[in-house]
């Protein structure tokens, strides 16, 4: 298992880059996650992505679908890359904490 | 590559055994056709050579080096066991007969080398010959398994290095069987792959965390592998009638649960969470042919993905058995298998062997259902909407091994101006795999997923764009791929990305329900998308 640093913390982290202990996640491991996906500095889009994703995870136990993440925050999928360059579920879900995504997706 | 890699040398030494070279393969069509140009497989870290099972330029399952001599052994010894219960009836009730076929019959005339597409798009690395991996299982067999052999076959040193290299190479094939049908004597070297791997799995607790872990274990515990239980999968559906219906202006509703219903209609639940217009698409043009069907919330009904069938009898059968239960309770007259390749190699081919009387209800594919709703003129098609090129990829599990040929072409004839249809070469059932079966689609740890694209997904996509040229290779000019199965479309939009071909050449995909629906008269124009996703 892998370790990524954020501040002071130290988290496993798949060969992916996906946090292994989704309970550890807060807003400076957010940014960390962030700065290896390519974005700077979180904006307020980017946490309204976040924090939507976030959310809904802690909710349901799974990533929402693309679409209805889409439809929920207003946001286009094209919006969504410029936000997040790797995608919703390689960038945005990763940089909320999420695992990894499983299946046929 | 080491063009002079011996049988022998599975067993031999510590790093890989032969590696890739992008200056071995053969330039893709234009305008990919550059080699220089393209990415290539990120070299893996030392860390990760030192720690695992070392084969090539890659790490599919991640088999870590035993810290003793004496777990060495155990692993060989696990895995001995595990290859002799292969040739016993009441342990390998699945695949007795083909596999002791395969064992015993090759000539090694290596026919199969030639039809395989990661053997051809690697420039020919030995390593990757069907029978290379074949070979090595056989003489372990010769020599340790079958009673009374001879070691006419040649030597081979067992040892743990044998071993994990050897389950290592099971997860190099695709699993297509584009080697068995061409093989002179019907010997079946991917399905000797499959039995690698389920050795792996069942005896020694190998196996791959995407399909295993995160897979059916997954799956057997909440429902789906994509982690949706009843209550989520309700919800998105609901959001995928209201989408479907705000999109088509047909009012769509799809019905749960109905007992009596003829259909139970079972989608791969990655459809729904990431091409969530195709379920939305088979519930518009199922309720507009007037057909009795209904989905189900049952444990695992609502998902027919069962990968054990790529590595595990047993997990295939507990999964199999939830499928045939659900139907039975709500007493429909048969499954459907929606747009999902090896749900169909599992439900309606393998599950034979496991679904006997009130279980063994009538399993069909959609393609021939949706072939007889393009007959029946119930729904009228106005081609002229699907007004740009098209071609068709055959996912291997319904065209090569079941035969489903003809029934998307004629759905195609009737959705598609023909002269905006331009099929591969070959097609049908010399069909070549997208490049992500045998679970490769889903499996991206390590650096695994750029050796897929540059080893088993290089072929299709060579033969896309060799279908789609003398059309302007821009974005201006849109192209679609319509691969009527979920892991194909996961693999192609993962090539097409790979390569920038959407940007760079127009180059699209979706399903076959989607491009009907597209075309439906009745339906409000522009189904599809057009957005990369």
């Amino acid at each position: 298992m892998a370790e990524f640093k954020a501040g002071d913390m130290v988290l496993d982290v798949d060969e992916d880059g996906f946090i292994q202990e989704p309970d550890k996640w807060n807003e400076k491991v957010a940014a960390a996650l962030a700065s290896g996906e390519g974005v700077d500095s979180l904006t307020e889009n980017h946490w309204k992505v976040v924090n939507y994703l976030r959310d809904y995870y802690l909710k349901f136990g799974v990533a929402p679908m693309i679409r209805k993440l889409c439809k929920d925050t207003g946001f286009k999928l094209n919006e969504i890359y410029e936000l997040f360059p790797s995608g919703p579920a390689k960038g945005a879900c990763k940089v909320a904490g999420l695992p990894k995504p499983t299946g046929c997706v | 590559m080491n063009k002079n890699l011996s049988v022998k040398d599975i067993g031999r030494g510590d790093g890989p055994i032969s590696t890739v070279d992008l200056h071995d393969q053969i330039p893709l069509p234009p305008p990919f056709d550059r080699l220089e140009e393209e990415p290539f497989i990120k070299p893996l870290p030392d860390a990760t050579r030192q720690k695992f099972a070392c084969l090539d330029d890659t790490v599919a399952i991640g088999i870590p080096r035993p810290a003793s001599k004496e777990e060495e052994e155990k692993l060989v010894n696990q895995f001995l066991s595990g290859m002799r219960k292969l040739f016993t009836p009441e342990n390998n009730w699945t695949f007795l007969q083909p596999t002791l076929m395969s064992m015993e019959h090759c000539a090694r005339c290596h026919t199969c080398s030639d039809a395989c597409h990661v053997f051809e798009e690697s420039g020919g690395n030995p390593l990757y010959r069907p029978a290379y991996r074949s070979e090595v299982f056989r003489r372990i067999y010769h020599k340790y398994v079958k009673e009374g052999s001879t070691f006419a076959r040649g030597d081979i040193d067992l040892n743990w290095t044998t071993v994990a290299r050897l389950i290592e190479l099971a997860y190099r094939c695709n699993l297509c069987r584009r080697c068995a049908q061409t093989c002179p004597i019907g010997a079946d070297n991917a399905l000797l792959a499959r039995e690698i791997r389920k050795v792996a799995s069942q005896e020694m607790g190998i196996s791959s965390k995407e399909c295993h872990d995160n897979g059916s274990m997954l799956q057997l515990k909440v429902g789906s592998s994509t982690g949706m239980n009843a209550l989520v999968v309700k919800d998105n559906i609901e959001f995928v009638d209201e989408d479907t219906t705000d999109k088509t202006g047909i009012k769509v509703e799809t019905p749960w649960d109905k007992e009596g219903a003829d259909i139970l209609l079972i989608h791969n639940a990655g459809e729904i969470m990431a091409w969530p217009e195709n379920p939305g698409a088979f519930a518009l043009l199922f309720n507009a042919a007037g057909l009795s069907w209904t989905l189900s919330s049952d444990l695992a009904a609502y998902d027919a993905i069962n990968y054990g069938t790529w590595y595990d009898d047993v997990q295939f059968a507990r999964v199999a058995i939830l499928h045939a239960k659900a139907a039975a309770k709500l007493k429909v007259k048969k499954i459907v298998i929606g747009e999902c390749g090896h749900a169909h190699k599992a439900l309606t081919v393998i599950a034979d062997k496991v679904l006997t009387g009130d279980l063994n209800i009538p399993r069909e594919s959609a393609l021939t259902v949706l072939h007889e709703i393009v007959k029946s003129g119930r729904i009228t098609f106005d081609k002229s909407r699907n007004d740009f090129p098209v071609t068709l990829h055959d996912p291997c599990n319904m065209v090569r091994l079941m035969g489903i040929v003809r029934p998307q072409r004629e759905i195609i004839k009737a959705i598609v101006p023909e002269e905006r249809f331009h099929p591969m070469t070959p097609e049908g059932i010399h069909n070549y795999c997208c490049g992500g079966g045998s679970g490769f689609a889903i499996m991206s740890g390590h650096n695994f997923a750029d050796w897929r694209h540059h080893l088993t997904g290089r072929k299709k996509f060579r033969q896309i764009l060799e279908a789609f040229q003398g059309e302007p290779m821009d974005k201006e000019h849109p192209k679609y791929v319509c691969a009527p199965c979920s892991n194909c479309k996961g693999q192609i939009r993962d090539i097409i990305k790979y390569y920038n071909a959407w940007e760079k050449a127009g180059i699209y995909y979706g399903g076959l329900v989607e491009l009907m629906v597209n075309a439906m008269t009745d339906a409000k124009p522009n189904f599809i998308d057009w957005e990369w996703r």
